[in-house]
């Protein structure tokens, strides 16, 4: 056990830093991952931020060097992750590329799409995003009923899609859409990449509870994709979206890091809002503290287990849901506690001195519970897969439902 | 970053928990409840095997072993409910550092050592103190060692040996012991811990069985996601506290800075995560879980005490919180 660099490590870690100081300037920062501000757009200097990070070669840094990649360790991207976040570089504007589109290419694409795709993922000049979920299917995926025919050496796609998050601004993304509606429901599943600007496809921003529109619905009428496009093989859909689900949990909390609002932002807010409470409640408010404050360095301490564990060559298992389930519970936490050491201002979506961090961490929480698996599904996860429960009702070995519920 | 134990850790660990689990076990709790007298395997087998003097140093006749060692050790003692507790040895390793005469006692099995808090005079309830001869205690500034008279209440949990203390003719062992007292006081909490995260994962362990393998309407329970869910928040948290025990064990000789809130954060993390564990597992059981015949009462007493022992969640919530707050300052 060693929380230490090595020799080499540290040159990399001052390197980072260093780089990081001298361009401060051209790279956004704040209080928490994709914590924004209501009704301000960063998007074009978040873009700006993610390409000045690749061309230093601290983005895609694991990635094969042949697409853009630094063919780095996953020890080296641990360095430069821990440096990002003690800079408060804002997070990458690109997280669905980064996080599932990318690694997904990355092991069904062909030569020709990763040649294409990846090294502008990496740079953010193409955004991408994951057209998933429907309005029939969420937690059961595998129910999606968006078909995809067969022309000749193309595919008809007729269909839509919804909480498509980042749509709007996506240049790709992949797509999951059904091949084969006589076969059961996990079977007849095909993965696209599907071009965003082609004609039929329709994107409407979704406004949230938050009061951000960072998701979509999208129509699918007649979309037209050559079969290059596609991402693995016909009817193997399922497995290859499994890659971007794992991925999606690792990517959402599993590694360790924190969603929502920093437990130092809370630490410093706490600094100064906590001593100008009424001194009755303060004891109250130190154990608060110190609760949230225990739940994030667990969460955090768990994460980099697992991180050791990928290090030395492991694979994301089942295991990497919990990572995500607590690091939900920790935002919520966060954000709550934040919000009441706010005091008579709590009630306010941005304090009277224009604090608006914790409001809109309290109103985006509720999402990130949903999203990339939500918390019922990675606890049945949990349950079944890692620790052998049994599964609520055995599976249905019904065909899918797109024959029947056909539009 | 390597934040794992090595093969040799591994291998540790597991020549401890076969050890503890012939020399420990539920059996010898249960009796304990009806028969008062030193939990096992006791203090004698623990110094002899070397598991209580494994943090003294060799000099003082001990192992010379880091507390990362000891946390694995206590790890399977907790799983087997066994006593006295290693909190205790790791704490009075601390006291004593410089004063390998009496450390040397110590390894020996010549003095057997437990560490009453509150007043020397009239003690506050203490762990350990049933099967000791002697006792440290904080006087004022200074630390003192001597014999003294021991009243044992009704114990919740008898593996425990709690009791209060009336200490007499004590000498100084030390001058000017504050600061070694709450690092004594921390390295205790972060043992405790590690006992307990032996203990909650037994407990999980016991409730998956069950859920597994008790049908009701016709299908197993665990397949009930208000049962399941239960059980895998428990495992969830029980992973966790793994990271925070390892952590501050690991923090207590490598990252003294850090220590504190990592040691504060287990022993927390912990009470929470053991008795919620225990009260998931008498509940899952259904009726059989709240006999006295059952072992999960054992699991659960321990739990509803260690809870509460060096600290209670609230104090060390708060230790966390104002220690994180004054690193900004």
């Amino acid at each position: 056990m060693d929380f230490e660099d090595t020799p080499e490590q540290e040159r990399f870690r001052t390197e980072v830093r260093t780089f990081l100081a001298e361009h401060e300037t051209e790279l956004d920062h704040g209080d928490g991952a994709y914590l924004e501000e209501p009704g301000i757009d960063r998007i074009n200097s978040l873009r700006k931020t993610q390409a000045v990070l690749f061309d230093a070669g601290l983005i895609g840094l694991t990635w094969p060097r042949e697409y853009g990649g630094g063919d780095g360790t996953n020890a080296q991207q641990a360095v430069v992750n821990e440096e990002l976040h003690r800079a408060r570089v804002a997070g990458p504007v690109g997280h669905v590329g980064l996080g599932m589109c990318g690694p997904t290419i990355l092991a069904h694409g062909s030569e020709d799409q990763k040649q294409r795709y990846i090294r502008r993922l990496l740079r953010a000049d193409d955004i991408w995003c994951q057209l998933f979920s429907e309005p029939g299917s969420g937690s059961d995926l595998a129910a999606l009923r968006t078909k995809a025919v067969r022309e000749g050496d193309r595919w008809r796609i007729q269909g839509q899609k919804v909480w498509t998050t980042l749509a709007q601004h996506s240049r790709y993304g992949i797509l999951l859409a059904r091949t084969n509606p006589e076969a059961r429901k996990h079977r007849g599943l095909t993965m696209f990449v599907i071009d965003m600007a082609a004609p039929g496809v329709t994107v409407r921003p979704l406004r949230q509870m938050n009061g951000h529109e960072s998701f979509n619905e999208i129509f699918l009428d007649d979309v037209m994709i050559d079969d290059a496009e596609r991402l693995g093989d016909i009817d193997d859909g399922w497995r290859v979206a499994l890659t971007t689900l794992m991925n999606e949990r690792m990517a959402v909390g599993g590694g360790g890091g924190e969603i929502g609002i920093r437990s130092d932002a809370l630490i410093a807010h706490a600094a100064v809002r906590l001593p100008q409470l009424p001194a009755e409640r303060r004891p109250l408010a130190y154990e608060a503290l110190g609760r949230v404050l225990v739940e994030s360095l667990a969460a955090r301490y768990t994460g980099y287990r697992l991180q050791t564990g990928i290090e030395k060559g492991a694979s994301p298992g089942p295991e990497a849901s919990a990572g995500k389930l607590t690091a939900v519970r920790v935002a919520h936490a966060t954000a709550d506690l934040g919000l009441r050491l706010l005091g008579e201002d709590a009630v306010f979506s941005r304090s009277r001195d224009g604090d608006w961090r914790w409001a809109t961490s309290q109103a985006s929480v509720p999402g990130i519970a949903i999203a990339g698996g939500t918390d019922e599904v990675l606890r049945n996860v949990l349950g079944e897969r890692v620790l052998g429960l049994p599964p609520d009702k055995p599976r249905s070995q019904e065909p899918a439902t797109a024959k029947t519920n056909d539009r | 970053m390597n934040f794992d134990i090595d093969d040799e850790q591994r291998n540790f660990a597991q020549h401890a928990r076969k050890f503890f689990s012939e020399h420990a076990g539920t059996a010898a709790a249960r009796a304990l409840l009806d028969e008062p007298g030193e939990p096992s395997p006791g203090r004698e087998l623990l110094t002899e095997l070397g598991f209580s003097s494994l943090t003294i140093p060799e000099e003082a006749g001990g192992v010379g072993s880091e507390l990362l060692n000891m946390a694995l050790v206590a790890e399977q003692a907790g799983r087997q409910l066994a006593g006295p507790s290693l909190a205790t040895a790791a704490r009075v390793a601390v006291l004593l550092e410089g004063r390998n005469d009496l450390l040397e006692d110590v390894a020996t099995g010549r003095i057997a050592v437990a560490v009453v808090d509150g007043s020397p005079e009239a003690s506050a309830p203490s762990m350990d103190v049933t099967s000791a001869s002697h006792f440290l205690a904080l006087d004022g500034d200074d630390l003192i060692l001597g014999p003294g008279t021991v009243s044992v209440g009704e114990p919740i949990d008898a593996t425990r040996g709690v009791g209060t203390v009336g200490m007499h003719l004590a000498e100084t062992a030390r001058v000017g012991s504050a600061a070694q007292w709450e690092k004594a006081k921390l390295v205790a909490c972060t043992i405790l811990a590690a006992e307990g995260l032996g203990a909650a994962e037994r407990v999980v362990e016991l409730a998956i069985e069950h859920a597994k393998s008790r049908e009701t309407f016709g299908r197993p329970i665990g397949s009930y996601q208000s049962v399941k869910h239960r059980i895998v928040d428990d495992w969830v948290a029980i992973n966790q506290l793994r990271s925070l025990v390892w952590w501050a064990a690991w923090a207590a000789d490598h990252d003294p800075g850090k220590f504190p809130i990592a040691a504060s954060a287990a022993k927390a993390y912990c009470a929470a995560t053991f008795e919620t564990a225990c009260e998931t597992l008498v509940h899952v059981l259904g009726g059989i879980g709240f006999t006295w015949e059952h072992d999960a009462h054992l699991y659960w007493r321990r739990a509803k005490v260690d809870r509460l022992l060096l600290g209670d969640e609230t104090e060390h919530l708060t230790l966390v919180a104002r220690r994180s707050l004054s690193n900004v300052a």
